[in-house]
């Protein structure tokens, strides 16, 4: 290995990269202005929907339903329950459309906020709900999309995601399935990025052992 | 980069470098370049873990669901009519109907001159011979008409 002054230079600027790094993962959820500072691309759209406008509108349904569905379905392991949670909170984007201003927050993490917040009350009130009456089977009069859903989801996969504890289940819902960066998910969460980052390892070490147990039942098939 | 931060990336993140914090993704992937055999062995672990949960697919909503959230958005503001195309006003209606009210009254007093001169011209005022079997006043045949016969032929038979 050289050693020359261009490599000193390198790792000066590695120990400064490296600090930055360290300040941002130690960075608490207010202090992301760098998620906020970025361009929003639905604010457009979102101003357009306050102005009634029908095609956007529906424009916005098409492009946010679907994620909204994902996430309540993994955070409440029910599909009626997301579709509920996803008209709530298109009822709020209704309310708040014509007062929407760009530059506060991403609509796209507004938008996950109000859905957790909707996950949150459900799951609270679950509390107080008898286990045996939570549908855990799929319903064989349900529509065609969802008896498909039913057929092609792997069962043991969700059942992992399930039983992982809530505040894991929704660092790693955030970060692997609905894709926000580890800030935007820190951010929601009220949680630094080393405290996201505490959370991912922990779910992944015991989905890692579930999936070891699931491939030595394979074998010794 | 470390060794060990690379192992906390890929343990929390998973093995897609799209998922790393965007300020060390740069980092990480030179660390993996210049460490292959090392990253390689976290990168496969992690690798079979993100696969499995690909697994977990949901469906897309239903088209009726769509409809359903679209109808409850609230109604769409009307499309604003340009100036030039703008229906007439109240008061441009109360202006064109007061002009349309004149007129009407203007054109009736013109035809009624016109019929009282035409009169005039075909009946000439009486002249000084008939002055003595008649008034100066001379009521339209009509006011004089009466029933044939005596008055006392109206009594009772």
């Amino acid at each position: 290995m050289q050693s020359t002054g261009t490599e000193t230079d390198s790792k000066a600027n590695s120990n400064a990269a490296a600090s930055t790094a360290a300040a941002a993962r130690g960075a608490s959820a207010p202090a992301r202005c760098g998620v906020l500072s970025e361009r929003d691309p639905d604010a457009e759209l979102v101003a357009r929907v306050g102005a009634r406008d029908a095609g956007a509108v529906r424009a916005l349904v098409l492009n946010k339903l679907p994620r909204l569905i994902a996430l309540a379905t993994r955070m409440l392991g029910d599909r009626m329950e997301a579709e509920d949670v996803a008209q709530e909170a298109f009822v709020r984007i209704w309310k708040q459309a014509p007062h929407w201003r760009s530059g506060e927050a991403k609509f796209d993490t507004w938008l996950h906020r109000v859905a957790l917040n909707l996950c949150y009350d459900r799951l609270r009130g679950r509390r107080e709900t008898p286990a045996e009456t939570l549908p855990d089977e799929p319903d064989p009069a349900a529509a065609p999309e969802q008896r498909l859903e039913a057929r092609s989801r792997d069962e043991r996969v969700r059942a992992a995601l399930a039983a992982l504890p809530v505040r894991q289940r929704e660092a790693l819902v955030l970060t692997y399935y609905q894709e926000l960066s580890n800030l935007e998910a820190a951010g929601l969460m009220g949680i630094s990025a080393d405290a996201l980052e505490s959370l991912l390892a922990r779910a992944r070490r015991t989905l890692r052992i579930q999936l070891a147990g699931e491939q030595a039942g394979k074998d010794s098939v | 980069m470390t060794s060990e931060r690379f192992h906390t990336l890929v343990d929390a993140y998973g093995a897609d470098p799209r998922r790393w914090p965007d300020y060390e993704r740069a980092d990480a992937l030179a660390w993996a370049r210049a460490h292959r055999t090392e990253a390689n062995a976290v990168l496969e672990e992690a690798l079979a873990l993100d696969a499995w949960l690909a697994r977990d697919m949901i469906a897309p909503p239903s088209r009726a669901l769509v409809e359903q959230i679209v109808a409850a958005a609230p109604v769409p503001m009307p499309v604003p009519v340009p100036v030039h195309h703008k229906a007439p006003s109240k008061r441009r209606m109360f202006w064109w109907s007061g002009a349309a009210f004149a007129g009407a009254g203007l054109a009736g007093a013109l035809a009624g001159a016109l019929t009282m001169s035409l009169v005039l011209l075909g009946n000439p005022p009486p002249s000084a011979d008939d002055a003595g079997h008649g008034s100066a006043h001379e009521s339209p045949s009509w006011m004089s008409m009466s029933f044939d016969g005596s008055i006392d032929d109206w009594g009772d038979e």
